[in-house]
C-alpha cells in the first residue's frame, strides 16, 4: 500500500501550489483537485503537447497534477460553495496558494473550514506569506527570486543577475508545505486536531542561497556572482569548466575538507603530466588562506587554474564523468535535458516512468518516483486528469447527487 | 511544560553530513525531533570549512551553513572506525524511530552499519539512505556535493544566456531541494510505522529528487522532442520580463509583466504611455520580438531610480517588481523581518548566531528553533548519560578507548 493512502486531499491551488498535492498524490493520498469551471488557469501554461495550447495539453500542468483526481466546482457561487463544505466534512487536508484573504472573503478561510472539520489541516502557499507589509505584492517567479537571495548570486558579471529559466520558486514552497502537512498530520494522531499552515515563497527560497542570505547579519563578506562561478573576497572561484564538448562541473577548493579532494586531484594532474611536482604539492588545505592573506599571488591561482582547464578541455564530458569516477574527482557533465532523460544511471535505476494518456492514444515519460521506498514504493496510479474528469465519480458515486442534479450545477455553470 | 511540537515524540539518529543531509534534519528538529546527529573526530565535516563565516573568522563553528543546517541538534563526536564504537552505535540505534546516512554507498556497509543491521537491533526502524546518485547504479559511488548533482541533472544548462557558456544556478542547487523531499520522505514513513508496525528502507538519490524541479522542460522533450535552452531571464509567457539596471554600483530591480494590464500599468509608471500605444508592443509575443528595444527603454527608467525606489512605484501600481537582494538587503526587508526570518540563537562559545526561521509557520503548534548547532562534540556527555543511560565508569572506558572525539 502507498504511505499516504488513508489520506484525502483537497487541492485548490493555482498555478503556485500544484506540485505539493502531486508529492502527496505520488506517495498515494487521494487529491481532489478542484477546479473552476472550465479548468484551472495552470492549463493555459506551456510548452503544450504538439504545441497545441489546450487544457488539456499543456506540459505545465501535467508535470505537476500527476495522481490526482479533478472536479470543477465554481467557488465563487454560493451553491459551490455549499458542496465544497460538504467535501470539507471529509478531507484531511486542504491546500490554496490563493492571495491571503481570498478564500476567506468567501467564507473558506480556516476558521470557517476548521468549525466544519476540527481535523483539517489547511495550508496556504503564497510568495510572501499571509502577513507583512509586502503581502499584497504581485509576484512571479522572477521576483521571489530577486526577493530571497539567489538571484543576485547567479550569472555573469559583466550582465544582470539571471534566473534558472524553468520556474523554481513556487516549487520550493510547495516542498515545504508538503513537509508541514505531514508533520500536522503527525501531530493530529496525538491531538485529533488539524490547524493553519502558512507558507512564504520568500522565505522557502532562502534555502537556495546556501546560507549567504545570512552573510550580512553575521558579518560576513558578500558573495558576488560571477559566470559558472563565484567570486568570494578577492577569488574567483570557478565551478563550471570547459570540456571538449561542453562543459563539466567541478569542484577544486581547499580548507581542512575540500583541500582533500584538491590534493588528489592535482595529484591525478601531476601524474598525467598537467603541472610539475612543485604545482603539485601546494599546500591544499591552508591554499584558501594563503591567498587570502596574500602569501600565495592570485596570479599563481589563475595559473593552476589555467592547468585544470587545460585538462577538461582536453576531454569530453562523458570522459571526464569517467576520470571522477574512477579516480575519485569531483567532475560531473553539464547536461543538456535529452541526456538527463537517456542518462545511463537513470536508466540502470528504471527512474523515469511512462503514463499512458489514452486520450491522445499515446504514453509519455515522466520523471519517476522521488524516493524509492522499500515498503510503500511510489507508484503512479494516474496521468494528470482533464478537465472535471472525476466529476461524477465524486459528485455522484461519492456525494450522492443524481444524475439530474449534477446536470442541473451544469446547467447553472457550477460544475 | 511538555513539548507541543508535531514531531516531539521522534528519535533520529543522523549521520549525514555536508548540507543536502544536515538541512532535512534541521526542518525535523524545528518540527520537535529530537536528532543527535554523528560526527568524526577527525574528519571535519565540511560543511563546518564553508562560508560565510561568523564575523567573517574562519573557525570549526562558524560557518554559517553548518549553523543553518545543524541548528537545534545535539552533536556526538565518535570515531566509527573504532570497534569499539559499535555497541555506542547499536544502542543510538535501539533508542531511534528513524537512522539517516549520506555517505558514498560503500561507507556505511563497510562499517556494518547497512539497513539489514540495523533491522536485526530494530526490527521496525525506518532508515533512509541519501546520495548523488543513489545506492544503485554505474554512479552510485560518485562522490560529491549539490553544485556537481546539479550540473548532471540539467540545471547549469537551463541557468545563463544563451550567446555564454552556462553561469549555473548559485551553489549546490540540489542541496536545496532534497532536504524537503527526504523529510517528507520520514515523516510518511512513520505514519505508515504507525498504521502497520513497519519500518523500512528508503534510497534517495539527490539527483532523482531534483529533476522534479524542471519537470515541464523534461516533459517538452518527452513529449515534443524540444531540447530546453538558456535564455537568461526571457519568460514563455510573460514580457517584459528581467533584471534591469538601478541606481547605484551592481545594483538591479526585477521586473515581471504577467498579462497587458500589467504592461502598461508598467509604461504609466514610467510615463511612457507613448510605448503603450506603439503597436511594435500591443502583446506579449511582439514586446518579446522587440525586447532589445523595449528592455533599453525600462532600463532608460530603471537606471534613475533607486532599487527600492522603483520596486515601490512599481508595486503601487500592480505591476510584479522587485529589488534584486543581497543578504544586507534581505537582512532589512520590512517583510522578512515582519516574518521574523532571521533567528537569533545562543551559540556556547560564538554568542549570537543567526540562523533562519523554520520554513512554515503552523498555527497550533509551530515549529521552533530552539538552540544553536552544536560543537564537536558537544553533546557527548549528555547523549551517553541521558539518552543512553551509560554510567560514569562506561563513559570512562569509551574515552580511554579512544572512541569519542
Amino acid at each position: 500500500m502507498p504511505v499516504l493512502s488513508p489520506y484525502r486531499v483537497l487541492d485548490l491551488t493555482t498555478e503556485r501550489g500544484l506540485l505539493c498535492g502531486q508529492l502527496l498524490g505520488d506517495m498515494g493520498a487521494d487529491v481532489v483537485k478542484v477546479e473552476p469551471p472550465g479548468g484551472s488557469s495552470a492549463r493555459n501554461i506551456g510548452p503544450f503537447f504538439n504545441d497545441q495550447p489546450h487544457p488539456d495539453r499543456s506540459l505545465y500542468w501535467w508535470a505537476y497534477n500527476r495522481n490526482k483526481r479533478s472536479i470543477t466546482l465554481d467557488i465563487e457561487h454560493e451553491l459551490g460553495r455549499n458542496i465544497f463544505r460538504k467535501l470539507v466534512e471529509r478531507a484531511d487536508f486542504l491546500i490554496e496558494s490563493n492571495s491571503p484573504g481570498y478564500l476567506a472573503e468567501r467564507g473558506l478561510g480556516f476558521s470557517e473550514l476548521s468549525a466544519i472539520n476540527p481535523r483539517l489541516i489547511y495550508a496556504s502557499i503564497t510568495p510572501f506569506g499571509q502577513d507583512g507589509p509586502k503581502a499584497s505584492y504581485a509576484d512571479s517567479d522572477l521576483i521571489i527570486m530577486a526577493a530571497s537571495g539567489p538571484l543576485i548570486l547567479a550569472g555573469d558579471e559583466d550582465r544582470p543577475p539571471v534566473r534558472l529559466t524553468v520556474p523554481q520558486a513556487y516549487l520550493h514552497a510547495c516542498a515545504d508545505a508538503g513537509v508541514a502537512m505531514l508533520a500536522a498530520n503527525h501531530e493530529r494522531t496525538r491531538s485529533g486536531l488539524g490547524q493553519y499552515i502558512d507558507v512564504a515563497a520568500q522565505q522557502s527560497v532562502g534555502m537556495a542561497t546556501q546560507a549567504y542570505i545570512l552573510a550580512a547579519a553575521l558579518g560576513s563578506t558578500e558573495a558576488r556572482r560571477m559566470a559558472g562561478g563565484i567570486k568570494f573576497g578577492p577569488l574567483d572561484i570557478q565551478l563550471v569548466w570547459p570540456a571538449k564538448d561542453g562543459y563539466v562541473a567541478m569542484t577544486m577548493l581547499f580548507g581542512s575538507a575540500l583541500g582533500v579532494f584538491t590534493r588528489r586531484f592535482m595529484h591525478y594532474l601531476c601524474e598525467r603530466g598537467f603541472c610539475d611536482q612543485a604545482t603539485r604539492d601546494k599546500d591544499w588545505i591552508q591554499y584558501g588562506e594563503l591567498l587570502f592573506n596574500g602569501t600565495e599571488p592570485l596570479s599563481e591561482f589563475e595559473r593552476i587554474k589555467e592547468i585544470a582547464r587545460t585538462f577538461t578541455r582536453s576531454h569530453t564530458k562523458n570522459e571526464l564523468l569517467q576520470l571522477s569516477v574512477e579516480h575519485g574527482l569531483l567532475i560531473t557533465p553539464v547536461t543538456t535535458i535529452d541526456e538527463v532523460v537517456d542518462s545511463p544511471q537513470l536508466e540502470s535505476r528504471n527512474y523515469f516512468q511512462s503514463i499512458d494518456h489514452p486520450e491522445l492514444g499515446a504514453s509519455f515519460r515522466y520523471p519517476g518516483a522521488f524516493v524509492k521506498f522499500g515498503a510503500t514504493p511510489i507508484k503512479y496510479r494516474m496521468r494528470p486528469p482533464t478537465v472535471g474528469e472525476h466529476n461524477r465519480e465524486i459528485y455522484e458515486s461519492e456525494l450522492g447527487m443524481n444524475a439530474s442534479e449534477t446536470s442541473e450545477l451544469k446547467r447553472k455553470g457550477i460544475i | 511544560m511538555a513539548d507541543t511540537r508535531p514531531l516531539s515524540d521522534v528519535k533520529i539518529l543522523d549521520f549525514m553530513w555536508v548540507m543536502a543531509g544536515p538541512a532535512s534534519t534541521r526542518i525535523l528538529a524545528d518540527y520537535g525531533a529530537t536528532v543527535v546527529r554523528i560526527e568524526s573526530p577527525t574528519r571535519i565535516d565540511t560543511a563546518r570549512t564553508l562560508q560565510p563565516f561568523h564575523g567573517n573568522t574562519l573557525g570549526p563553528d562558524s560557518s554559517g551553513l553548518f549553523a543553518n543546517c545543524n541548528a537545534g541538534k545535539f552533536g556526538i563526536s565518535i570515531d566509527l572506525a573504532n570497534p569499539a564504537s559499535r555497541d555506542v552505535v547499536f544502542d543510538l540505534v535501539r533508542w531511534a524511530d528513524v537512522v539517516t546516512e549520506s555517505f558514498s554507498p560503500k561507507a556505511m556497509r563497510a562499517w556494518g552499519y547497512d539497513y539489514e543491521a540495523f533491522r536485526k537491533v530494530k526490527p521496525d526502524i525506518i532508515m533512509l539512505s541519501s546520495c548523488l546518485m543513489g545506492q544503485t547504479g554505474p554512479l552510485s559511488k560518485i562522490a560529491g556535493f549539490g553544485n556537481m548533482a546539479a550540473a548532471i541533472s540539467g540545471f547549469h544548462n537551463l541557468t545563463g544566456w544563451a550567446d555564454r557558456p552556462p553561469a549555473g544556478p548559485f551553489g549546490a542547487y540540489t542541496d536545496y531541494v532534497a532536504p524537503r523531499f527526504t523529510a517528507m520522505a520520514l515523516i510518511a514513513a512513520l505514519d505508515h510505522r504507525r498504521r502497520t508496525g513497519e519500518g523500512q528502507y528508503i534510497d534517495q538519490s539527490q539527483a532523482e529528487c531534483a529533476i522534479h524541479f524542471l519537470g515541464p522542460a523534461i516533459l517538452d522533450y518527452t513529449v515534443n522532442g524540444r531540447v530546453a535552452g538558456r535564455h537568461g531571464n526571457a519568460d514563455f509567457d510573460f514580457a517584459p520580463h528581467g533584471v534591469y539596471p538601478a541606481a547605484g554600483e551592481d545594483r538591479w530591480v526585477a521586473i515581471a509583466c504577467r498579462t497587458d494590464d500589467d504592461w502598461r500599468r508598467l509604461c504609466s509608471a514610467m510615463r511612457r504611455d507613448d510605448l503603450s500605444r506603439d503597436a511594435r508592443y500591443s502583446s506579449a509575443a511582439q514586446r518579446r520580438e522587440h525586447s532589445a528595444a523595449l528592455d533599453s527603454a525600462i532600463a532608460a527608467w530603471s537606471k534613475t531610480h533607486d532599487p527600492i525606489e522603483a520596486e515601490t512605484i512599481l508595486q503601487a501600481r500592480g505591476v510584479p517588481a522587485y529589488q534584486v537582494q543581497n543578504s544586507a538587503e534581505a537582512y532589512r526587508d520590512p517583510q522578512l523581518i515582519h516574518r521574523r526570518h532571521f533567528v537569533d540563537v545562543e551559540h556556547p562559545t560564538l554568542g549570537k548566531f543567526t540562523v533562519e526561521a523554520p520554513r512554515a509557520k503552523l498555527s497550533r503548534t509551530p515549529a521552533e528553533v530552539r538552540s544553536a548547532a552544536p560543537t564537536l562534540g558537544q553533546h557527548n556527555q549528555y547523549v551517553l548519560e541521558e539518552i543512553l543511560k551509560y554510567d560514569d565508569a562506561r563513559i570512562t572506558e569509551l574515552a580511554s578507548a579512544g572512541v569519542l572525539g
